[in-house]
């Protein structure tokens, strides 16, 4: 057991290590960020909401920088591009957290976390699984519609338009940066790196190719995830650095883990029953927020 | 009356009080007044608590002497964490098909002002045996006596609900804690009365309690009146690397993000140099 400074509780060091270690694993293993497995998971092992979002974005930073490294050596990111993401990023994390510190003292976070998670874990969760049994009935479709992505997207239509070399675009800068906000303000709310958001998006909405768009949205996530660690314990001191350092060591050696077995499996596989588990944990918050509750009664975040 | 004394002077010394200063007050208290004194023998067995990062709640222990030389009365021992204040919310249905189904939406939060953070009380029979009512509430032997109501309450609810349910929420969590009864076998917590007038109080203090400044209160009651009472401050103080953390977190928070954000980097890149692939 060890007592955690900031959330002013004593976890089991083995079950937090234990716990990232899973989360790192899946995420190693999938080729996801994780932090939307992370942040539900702690709020399960009974960690404040506020502290679990606040925290999860150390991990997620920490996950991405090493991603990073990795895909500059492959030349896979767009700086330019990252840079843009991440300036509509800043301004969004940063209403993201005000918008958090609001919903706290409404007494109305706990209700916005839960239907954005219920939101995403199922329909991430049901892309999924569509995914592994078309793969399973031997129709693997959809892999292959990124060379159907229309030829020209809003993107290309709108005003300031700038050159994009490494992505080799010529498109207008609102609709990176429209993006980069989005992504900003779900990820200081949710405790999420939004990477399974942002890529799906570069790839249909701004034409990116593939091989670039990891590299970029991970960097995007980093400027991002780091710039919420401040902000969050500046404006809530909720950022635990003691548990910080627990999830790190257990996802940074768990994605390691992860993805060496990952290698060796069908992909396909592996997205099918993490699919399954996602609809089932989104199962469980539709559950908590439907079924009358034995206690009518809550106390408000005792965090201030 | 030596026995007394001594047997006092005995618990004084386990409790590392000044002992000529609970023997001055024991001489105020022969001087018999209608008034309430403040003067009831008591110590604490540790007046500072220190949270490590080892730490898992802890026990306070309240040593006392009743003054009255028959063991006439009731000692109560009261642990108080700091007054701050809280807020409950209500939940109901939205969003739904008449009453079938909905979400379950927390309501308005009623807030309280000065609730204790941490509240146990002990006795040795049910306090509304000792104590009347008004005694009740006057010295805050409940919880729910310093908690006012600091803000407007939805629209068809009830206020003393509102407040029973912050008392049994508080208490579900282990922060707010009733014995009513000798400690039984096995089980640590509650009032044990000695023979000569002497009795322990033990509270376990669970790790979910606030860092922060408490007070034992102990109290004598006799056929319903407050006759003596005691407070003795217990500090419950973070220390080595848990205090330097916290520190950095509240008086220079931007350094302390910015440390967790370079840690974090350091994680990714050691991460990425140990495991890289040829």
């Amino acid at each position: 057991m060890i007592y955690l400074p900031i959330a002013e509780m004593p976890v089991a060091v083995l079950l937090i290590f234990l716990v990232s270690g899973a989360v790192g694993f899946v995420s190693g293993l999938v080729g996801v960020g994780g932090g939307f497995i992370m942040t539900p998971a702690l709020l399960f092992l009974g960690v404040p909401a506020p502290v679990a979002v606040a925290t999860g974005a150390s991990q997620i930073a920490a996950t991405s920088f090493s991603g990073i490294m990795t895909q500059t050596r492959r030349k896979a990111v767009d700086w330019r591009m990252g840079m843009l993401l991440s300036v509509g990023g800043i301004v969004g994390s940063s209403i993201g957290v005000a918008l958090f510190e609001r919903l706290l003292r409404l007494g109305q976070l706990d209700l916005i976390v839960s239907l954005l998670y219920l939101l995403l874990l199922s329909s991430v969760g049901f892309l999924m699984v569509r995914e592994s049994y078309r793969f399973w009935r031997g129709r693997p479709a959809k892999s292959v519609s990124v060379l159907r992505r229309p030829l020209k997207t809003v993107a290309h239509n709108l005003p300031f338009r700038m050159r994009f070399p490494r992505s080799g675009l010529y498109i207008s800068v609102l609709p990176p940066l429209g993006l980069g906000f989005v992504i900003g303000a779900i990820s200081a709310i949710m405790g999420i790196g939004g990477g399974f958001i942002v890529i799906p998006a570069m790839i249909y909405l701004l034409r990116m190719p593939t091989n670039v768009v990891i590299g970029t949205s991970q960097f995007q996530v980093l400027v991002i995830s780091s710039l919420i660690v401040v902000l969050q314990s500046i404006a809530t001191h909720t950022v635990d650095l003691v548990l910080a350092l627990l999830l790190m060591a257990g996802g940074v050696v768990g994605a390691q883990i992860g993805a060496r077995v990952g290698a060796g499996i069908k992909a396909e596989y592996v997205r099918g029953i993490l699919g399954v588990l996602l609809v089932a944990a989104s199962i469980k918050f539709l559950f908590d927020l439907v079924v009358p509750p034995d206690e009518i009664y809550v106390l408000g975040a005792g965090l201030w | 009356m030596v026995k007394r004394l001594l047997a006092a002077f005995a618990f004084v010394l386990l409790a590392g009080a000044p002992a000529s200063a609970q023997q001055q007050q024991q001489e105020q208290q022969r001087q018999p007044g209608s008034d309430v004194a403040d003067d009831l023998p008591a110590g604490v067995a540790e007046e500072q608590i220190t949270v490590s990062s080892t730490y898992g709640g802890s026990y306070i222990t309240v040593f006392g002497v009743n003054p009255d030389r028959r063991g006439r009365g009731d000692i109560v021992v009261v642990l108080r964490g700091p007054n701050e204040p809280a807020t409950v919310m209500r939940k109901s249905r939205a969003f739904g098909i008449g009453n079938a189904f909905g979400l379950w939406v927390n309501g308005d939060p009623v807030r309280f002002s000065e609730a204790p953070a941490f509240f146990a009380v002990l006795s040795n029979r049910p306090l509304r045996d000792i104590a009347s009512p008004e005694s009740i509430w006057r010295y805050q032997l409940d919880p729910a006596a310093s908690a006012q109501l600091a803000s407007a309450v939805p629209a068809g609810g009830d206020p003393s609900a509102y407040r029973a349910a912050l008392v049994r929420l508080r208490r579900e969590q282990g922060l707010y804690q009733w014995y009513a009864t000798p400690p039984r076998e096995g089980v640590r917590g509650g009032l044990t009365a000695y023979r000569g007038g002497l009795f322990r109080a033990v509270v376990r203090l669970p790790a979910n309690a606030p860092i922060a400044q408490y007070h034992a209160d102990t109290y004598l009651f006799r056929d319903g009146r407050l006759i003596s009472r005691q407070r003795i401050p217990i500090t419950i103080a973070r220390i080595g690397v848990e205090r330097t953390i916290h520190d950095l977190a509240t008086n220079v928070s931007w350094l302390y993000g910015i440390v967790t954000v370079l840690l974090a980097l350091l994680a990714g890149w050691g991460s990425a140099v140990l495991f890289r692939r040829p």
